[in-house]
């Protein structure tokens, strides 16, 4: 499985398939509150990146995967800092 | 190429066409019914036979134009040349991309992206959203690529960067996830990353009604990558793309138009030539070839009954009597074939004329003139090569008519005309010829103008155009090197003038004049054979041999006493119904030594050699005959004074001479 729950933190692990998006948005609408980290994640599926978008979670960890790095993880913690700030907080 | 494609080309042009033509006749009459209804069935008939290719961009192109057309059917409102321009634009472009599949069976590389910027130009329309006019469209387009640019990671480097970026906006189709598509793999697998921007295609609904398998993702992004290699990480999702080089977007532009350019030149030549395109031939006519046929083999076995009765004895007379009344029922049936082949080859002059109104059309809005533009006897049909090598010249002569002939409005009201300059092209029958007229009402050709241009241009002598009549003069248009220096602009920037029509019309056995009144207008007229395949000639006799000369130049044979023979100078010349011909002796032309003792009769044969009239002396008139002309092949090819040759009943060549050409 490539996406798991460890207490408070959704955990994006290797590769994130089309099929990782329906857990990881039951536990985001379950818990608002809950972080998601991505240190592990090497790729998103666009399905399980845009629940992301959709429900802006607080992201932990830099992704290890240079793509997520530099292109993805910008639009999901940097895009709207106000809100991201908010929910850091 | 397999039958299946052939077919298709062949049914892409007349759909094409058939759509072309009734987007025309909305335009005039936008509440037509009926070329709405059948602009809407061929559209709809072309995009069904494309899908049974792998010719994706053309689909969609032409599915967007088929909704266009169903939208407007159905209100029947808001058909404008806007509108049309835009669906003109698909047909073409359409039109174009056969013409490429013609020749090398797919669609050239940029189709997906030609074909979706169709469909979206269309599309925009469909919604009838002003502000979604392509030019705005592309406008919006390059704000969101300023706006990355900004947004990369180093922006100065970005701008310095000296070849062109390309910037991608890629919005995944809803169910794309279904499809298996994973957008995030093809925009990681997209060379040289730039700048990334995502956002949501619609805004995102409230969290609990968040559907995950339904994509809502905008993505757009700059690479430094060539466009080919862009392009080809979204080959399977053509539909979903707009690619856009940035940096040199204005010289890009120029490119893409002059492709489109060179394409709708491809295409003029792919079917102006005659090639190898199939024939469409009404089944009646092969009905009646099958007819015949049969007849034929009832001939032959009556041959073969009267090859029975002779083997079992039969008299002379009566074998003689029975072989004479089977040569007439071949004879007779040889004829018809040949008459029903010939037909097969015959077709009406309106497989050319309807493609010229949207060429009128076009010349008329590139020049900035009102046309109204009319055809007549489109159904006059004549043969295959005379009704393709009429293309050409008639396009010319159009052009010359919108460019030349037509004066802007302003003008024409002032000199009490209609508004619009009126071009009509017009076909009829005249005997054994087509008789095809271009004609306007504009302002005419002015002799004098064309006395000082040929002055100028060294064409002809001064003395010479002193002498000319005006018709003489305004003739000189066809003269070789020719034209007017207005004609030298964008208009005919193909450098074919009006020496080109005559000499295409010559080639074809016709003949090109020109009738212009100032102020009242010009017409060009074109008289054609019916078929170019059979030449009626006739043949004459020198010493032994036969010879035979086209029948069409020839006036008259005529009898004339050597006596009134006069030697002038070193050549002769004879008084013909009270004028003075010159004469010359076939002999002398061929350079073959005359037979025997000087006749006390010359048999001379009055013809036309140019404008003039030349006698030439023969030793005797032999019959007249329809025969199929062969041309020179081969090192005979350019062999001078022969035309062709044929082959005569005893097996023997007869060689058709041209005698101008031997005279010069």
């Amino acid at each position: 499985m490539s996406v798991r729950l460890d207490g408070n933190v959704i955990i994006l692990e290797g590769l994130c398939r089309v099929e990782d998006a329906e857990p990881l948005l039951g536990w985001l609408q379950a818990d608002r509150g809950r972080m998601v980290d991505l240190a592990g994640a090497e790729h998103l599926h666009a399905a399980v990146l845009q629940v992301l978008m959709a429900l802006r979670p607080t992201i932990r960890g830099a992704a290890g995967d240079s793509f997520l790095r530099d292109w993805i993880a910008p639009a999901l913690v940097g895009k709207n800092p106000v809100e991201s700030d908010q929910r850091g907080s | 190429m397999d039958d299946l494609l052939q077919h298709f080309i062949v049914e892409a042009h007349e759909l094409i066409q058939q759509a072309t033509d009734d987007l025309l006749a909305l335009e005039r009459n936008p509440q037509a019914t009926a070329p709405m209804d059948s602009a809407f069935r061929a559209v709809h008939t072309l995009k069904g036979s494309v899908g049974l290719f792998d010719f994706a961009p053309m689909g969609i192109a032409l599915h967007a134009a088929e909704d266009l057309l169903g939208a407007l059917r159905e209100k029947r409102a808001g058909i404008d040349t806007h509108v049309i321009d835009s669906l003109l634009a698909c047909i073409g472009q359409a039109e174009r991309w056969v013409a490429v599949i013609e020749q090398t069976g797919q669609l050239p590389p940029d189709a997906a992206e030609e074909g979706y910027q169709l469909a979206r130009a269309l599309r925009s329309q469909l919604d009838e959203d002003p502000a979604q006019a392509p030019d705005a469209a592309l406008q919006a387009d390059l704000g969101w690529v300023e706006e990355l640019m900004a947004q990369a990671h180093d922006p100065a480097a970005l701008r310095a960067q000296d070849h062109p970026l390309v910037a991608i906006r890629y919005t995944p189709r809803a169910d794309c996830f279904f499809a298996g598509d994973d957008p995030m793999a093809l925009l990681r697998s997209v060379p040289d990353l730039l700048a990334v921007r995502l956002s949501a295609r619609d805004p995102w609904p409230p969290a609990a009604e968040i559907d995950p398998f339904s994509c809502n993702l905008r993505i757009e992004a700059l690479s430094g990558a060539e466009l080919d290699r862009v392009k080809a990480v979204f080959r399977f999702v053509p539909d979903q793309v707009t690619l856009h080089e940035v940096a040199q977007a204005a010289q890009n532009e120029a490119s893409i138009a002059a492709l489109n350019g060179a394409g709708a030149g491809a295409a003029t030549g792919a079917t102006g030539g005659a090639g190898a395109r199939m024939l469409r031939v009404d089944a009646s006519r092969i009905d009646r070839l099958a007819d015949l046929v049969g007849e034929m083999v009832i001939a032959k076995n009556a041959l073969a009954h009267l090859a029975g009765q002779f083997d079992d004895g039969l008299d002379r007379k009566h074998v003689a009597q029975g072989l004479l009344a089977s040569q007439a029922a071949i004879e007779r049936l040889v004829a018809e074939l040949h008459g029903a082949v010939m037909d097969v080859r015959m077709m009406p002059l309106r497989d050319i004329f309807r493609r010229f109104p949207k060429a009128v059309r076009d010349l008329a809005g590139q020049l900035d003139r009102a046309i109204d533009f009319s055809m007549e006897g489109e159904e006059v049909e004549a043969d295959k090569a005379v009704v393709e090598g009429l293309f050409e010249p008639l396009l010319h002569i159009l052009r010359n008519a919108v460019g030349h002939g037509a004066e802007p409005e302003r003008l024409r009201l002032e000199a009490g005309k209609p508004a619009k300059t009126r071009i009509v092209l017009k076909a009829y029958r005249d005997g054994d010829r087509v008789k095809v007229e271009v004609g306007d009402d504009g302002q005419g050709i002015d002799p004098a103008a064309i006395r000082e241009a040929a002055r100028q241009r060294g064409i002809v002598s001064v003395d010479d155009l002193d002498r000319m009549s005006d018709g003489d003069a305004l003739d000189l248009i066809f003269a070789p090197g020719f034209s007017t220096a207005s004609e030298v602009t964008d208009l005919s920037g193909r450098g074919v003038g009006m020496d080109a029509v005559r000499s295409a019309v010559e080639r074809l056995g016709g003949q090109a004049s020109v009738r212009s009144l100032p102020g009242q207008g010009t017409t060009i007229r074109l008289s054609l054979p019916l078929t170019i395949v059979m030449t009626k000639v006739m043949a004459v006799r020198l010493g032994h041999e036969l010879y035979g000369i086209p029948l069409d130049g020839i006036i008259e044979t005529a009898f004339v006493p050597a006596s009134r023979v006069l030697p002038v100078r070193d050549a002769e010349a004879f008084v013909w119904r009270d004028r003075t011909l010159p004469l010359v002796r076939l002999a002398d032309l061929l350079g073959i030594q005359a037979l025997g003792e000087a006749p006390q009769r010359l048999k001379i044969v009055v013809m036309a050699a140019g404008d003039d009239l030349v006698g030439v002396a023969v030793d005797g008139f032999a019959e007249r005959m329809d025969v199929l002309m062969r041309p020179m092949t081969g090192i005979l090819a350019n062999m001078p004074g022969v035309m062709g040759t044929t082959l005569l009943g005893d097996g023997s060549v007869l060689m058709i001479l041209d005698i101008p050409e031997l005279i010069v």
